[in-house]
């Protein structure tokens, strides 16, 4: 047999093109960020610090602030009251149905918090068609009590408990077993082993958690705005929408002070919780092989009844209540079963041009922000493993800005990077593309990170293996790496897709009439007291994410270890 | 098959040295083991010829071509070089006939050949009723053949093989002892094979490279390593017994110089005049009441047939073998025979040293 003569291609040339796509990422990601930092140093009219001066000096910034701090403070401590009372009995305790009571929990999160407020308001108040049903509905003419900062608190904490016990419980499976066995040798019964060994080891956990959910909360928009404008109780998301919605880019430089100082805000928050956590690190090493299970005993069945009956409060009631105002034909009549209609369904879905222009919008931008995301991240994640150098570490390191940034801060960035393109007569400010970019910009490490963890888990063995038998570069992105990275690759964009489909807090500062997205299109109805139409078409969307969840969790055993969210 | 030449060749990691150079010829068809210590560099040189890693100094030639060198690189792909790893690097959403005939598809090998090749490289690794399996389905024994077969099928200038048997269990290594012998007869195939287990490479190899710090200590047939050591390193990594410092007597007996051991004048063979030390191998050593040399026995273990004594003589510890069992503490005569002296090159720095501190 003779030596085969290889196709000889320029495997050489893709390896010095492939760094080139760090250039766009780089400018697409974290080019917005950038542009913001110097509008608040006056870009532009040269270097002034007038507008942070005005603005900061106002009175309505300052009640603003406060408000943020106290509803993002109070849903922090809720959350991390929930998060924390769920992570510590499905890590350490033999209570049945872990699964499904996990899955249960983190609905709350994937679901838009706009439709969270919308039904729990169709939970509560005076036109609750569900408390009507049952004939406890409060007289016409009492106040909502959610429109209130207890309301907007409630809701923060319940939205963003998943995050508190996502990061607990990732915790607490690096408290080697051993531990708690050795405390419980030592005579220790499962109370005193929870105060004295778990809970100082699991304190570092607990407080990454909390400052996730509070930086969360802090740029949640959804919320304070279906809850708070009603109330005249404005949080600096809301102001910074009231004022753009108001006054139009004239305002910008203003509310690009705002978004700097929520953004100020929340790296304050991230700061502190570092300084608290590196002076705590207990350096834990090792996962425990056996998961924990303290045996509660006689205490096991109310524990169990007492967390479905929370979930059951939490998730299934609002959700029951969104499904009843969807199905009356007009609000503030009550149900029953002579007048149950799908005529709200119908107008949604089928009949109206707004809310059918905002599904298709919402599918494209979704799908189109998922593609893009999915053929930049690979060639992207392969790079920054395999081809590591102090330039991608450094990008490694920003990426993450974007998505941790309240999205209000993301939108203003992106509208002020935008309005006028560079060394062009071009905007893209009232064009879909505007909400694109921001997506794409938002959404890059939701699709990063899984594909990275994949290829990190990928014995580089396999890609020289490749090489070896004369494969070049292209061929083994194409025929080894792509097809490995493949499964996860695919839970990324699902995520991409999920997160993009109902967001509204970018799209809210970025829309104009023909793009509307779904987020918008549901507190727009709501806001103009189409209450009815809203709540079906947020069904619509809830029952399209538990389906999309379904899908993802069904295929979870193909997917490496944290790249699907509520699983960790 | 083409010849493999190293010369000068050096490789540092962040500035601290790998390999510090290495100067080696391997013939074209040639078995040769690259023996060592974990951490000695023979991997990173297994590498470095493969393409994965770029030399920092030196050149690599595959058949009169250089391949690695200064201001020359021809990347893996382009090499011809066939691997076999320790993980097997199976790729595992490819079937066992698909990971065999990757390399004929990157090359555009038609389908008809290409089947061909496959079906033949399958039927002599013995794995032609696996063909449509999944790698997961497939036993270590099973995965290694099938690495080997995705080397043969392409027919590469060599093959490197990095501690292939180094995951799987005794007794499927000495069957994995013939599967490599039959393959490489059969290819007659240039051969670099990564071990740290000094009996795969005497058993397997031609010549072996001792390897140890990022030196070659010793290059040569496995009998020369274990018969004619050049340093302590070699001598006490290769093979049973004992390295013994000696003192030069400075007479020759019949060409072979004299040395003193425990005491007694000793005659040995040797490359040298100036010997540091000598390697006792167990069958140096015949026990005998009347021998002059006296040795307690501090361990005896039974290997089927005779029994290997471990005695201490004089605070060293010899190795020997015995027909009949000996009590622990037993004291006994040892007669010494046809030994190997040589001169440690390290042997005159640690001179040097005592001499200062005496």
């Amino acid at each position: 047999m003779n030596t085969l003569p290889l196709t000889r291609k320029s495997s050489r040339s893709l390896d010095r093109l492939l760094p080139l796509i760090f250039l766009p990422v780089a400018l697409i990601a974290l080019g917005p960020v950038v542009r913001l930092l110097l509008e608040g140093i006056g870009f532009g009219d040269g270097f002034t610090t007038s507008h942070l001066t005005t603005v900061l000096a106002r009175p309505s910034t300052g009640t603003a602030l406060n408000h943020s701090l106290i509803t993002a403070g109070g849903g922090t401590l809720l959350s991390i009251l929930i998060g924390g009372a769920f992570a510590y009995l499905v890590a350490l305790t033999d209570i049945r149905g872990k699964g499904a009571l996990v899955f249960c929990l983190m609905v709350p999160m994937m679901i838009p918090p706009q439709i969270t407020a919308l039904a729990w308001m169709q939970m509560a108040g005076p036109s609750s068609t569900l408390l009507k049903v049952v004939g406890l509905a409060p007289p016409l003419g009492s106040p909502q009590p959610l429109h209130s900062p207890s309301g907007i608190i409630l809701l923060l904490g319940i939205q963003h408990a998943s995050l508190v016990f996502l990061t607990l419980r990732a915790g607490l499976r690096m408290i080697p077993a051993d531990l708690v066995e050795a405390a419980r040798m030592s005579g220790a019964g499962p109370m005193r082993v929870w105060v004295q060994t778990v809970l100082p080891l699991s304190m570092p956990a607990l407080i990454a958690g909390g400052a996730m959910a509070f930086v969360t909360a802090l740029g949640n928009f959804g919320i304070p705005a279906m809850l708070g404008i009603p109330a005249g109780y404005a949080t600096l998301p809301t102001l910074i929408y009231q004022r753009l919605v108001g006054m139009g880019p004239s305002v910008l430089p203003e509310v690009a002070v705002l978004a700097l100082l929520i953004g100020a805000v929340a790296i304050v928050g991230v700061l502190f919780s570092r300084f608290v956590l590196s002076r705590r690190g207990f350096g834990l090493v090792g996962l425990s092989g056996t998961p924990l299970a303290l045996n509660l005993g006689a205490a096991r069945q109310p524990v169990e009844i007492g967390l479905w009956v929370f979930i059951f409060v939490i998730l299934a009631l609002p959700l029951l209540a969104l499904l009843a105002t969807s199905l009356i034909p007009a609000y503030g009549v009550t149900l029953n079963f002579g007048n149950a209609t799908l005529e709200a369904w119908k107008e949604v879905l089928i009949t109206q041009p707004v809310t059918r222009r905002a599904y298709g919008n919402s599918l494209i931008l979704a799908t189109s922000a998922a593609a893009v995301l999915l053929a930049i991240c690979l060639p992207l994640a392969w790079l920054m493993e395999r081809r590591a150098t102090r330039l991608s570490r450094l990008l490694d390191a920003l990426i993450d800005l974007p998505y941790a940034l309240p999205g209000v801060v993301l939108s203003i960035a992106c509208i002020l990077t935008f309005l006028n393109l560079p060394f062009t007569d071009l905007t893209l400010y009232g064009t879909i593309w505007i909400i694109l970019m921001a997506y794409l910009a938002r959404f890059f490490v939701v699709m990063l990170r899984p594909i990275q963890a994949s290829i990190a888990q990928l014995d580089p063995a396999m890609e020289e293996a490749a090489a070896s038998v004369g494969a070049h570069l292209g061929r083994r992105l194409r025929d080894i790496v792509l097809p490995l990275a493949a499964p996860s690759a695919a839970a990324g964009a699902i995520l991409v897709f999920l997160t993009a489909v109902n967001e509204l807090t970018v799209s809210a500062l970025l829309w104009s009439s023909g793009t509307e997205t779904l987020g918008v299109v549901i507190y727009n109805l709501e806001d103009s007291g189409e209450t009815v139409m809203a709540s079906a078409l947020a069904m619509s969307i809830v029952l399209l994410i538990i389906v999309l969840m379904g899908l993802v969790q069904a295929g979870s055993n193909k997917f490496p270890k944290g790249v699907i969210p509520w699983q960790s | 098959m083409a010849e493999l030449n190293f010369s000068n060749l050096s490789k540092q990691f962040d500035g601290v040295p790998a390999l510090q150079d290495i100067n080696a010829q391997i013939a074209s068809g040639e078995f040769v083991a690259l023996l060592g210590p974990s951490g000695c560099g023979k991997t990173t040189l297994l590498r470095l010829t493969a393409g994965f890693e770029q030399p920092s100094a030196g050149t690599i030639d595959l058949g009169g071509q250089t391949v690695a060198g200064e201001r020359q690189f021809v990347p893996p792909e382009d090499r011809e070089i066939g691997i076999v790893f320790q993980s097997y690097a199976l790729w595992p959403h490819k079937s066992v006939a698909a990971n065999v005939a990757y390399p004929l598809e990157v090359r555009r090998v038609p389908r008809a050949e290409r089947q061909n090749r496959v079906s033949e490289a399958l039927t002599l690794t013995g794995l032609s009723d696996f063909a449509d399996r999944m790698p997961s389905q497939l036993s270590g024994g099973q995965r290694q053949r099938v690495a080997l077969a995705r080397c043969l099928v392409f027919d590469p200038r060599a093959v490197l093989l990095d501690e292939p048997l180094a995951n799987l269990d005794l007794a499927l290594r000495a069957s994995m002892h013939d599967v490599f012998s039959m393959f490489h007869r059969r290819t007659k195939a240039t051969m670099l094979y990564v071990t740290h287990d000094q009996g795969e490479a005497l058993a397997l190899a031609d010549r072996v490279a001792v390897m140890q710090a990022g030196k070659i200590r010793q290059f040569a047939a496995p009998e020369t390593l274990y018969r004619e050591p050049v340093d302590c390193f070699v001598a006490g990594f290769v093979g049973d017994g004992a390295v013994v410092p000696v003192r030069r007597t400075g007479r020759v007996d019949g060409h072979q110089p004299v040395v003193n051991v425990f005491g007694q004048d000793v005659r040995a063979r040797s490359a040298t005049t100036e010997p540091s030390h000598v390697s006792i191998r167990p069958e140096s050593i015949t026990l005998r009441d009347d021998a002059a040399i006296r040795g307690r026995v501090i361990s005896c273990t039974y290997l089927g047939g005779r029994f290997r004594l471990s005695l201490d003589t004089a605070g060293e510890t010899l190795v020997a073998f015995a027909t009949r069992r000996a009590a622990i503490g037993e004291t006994v005569g040892i007669h010494l025979d046809d030994l190997w002296a040589f001169h440690d090159p390290d042997s005159n720095s640690l001179m040097a040293k005592s001499l200062a501190y005496a």
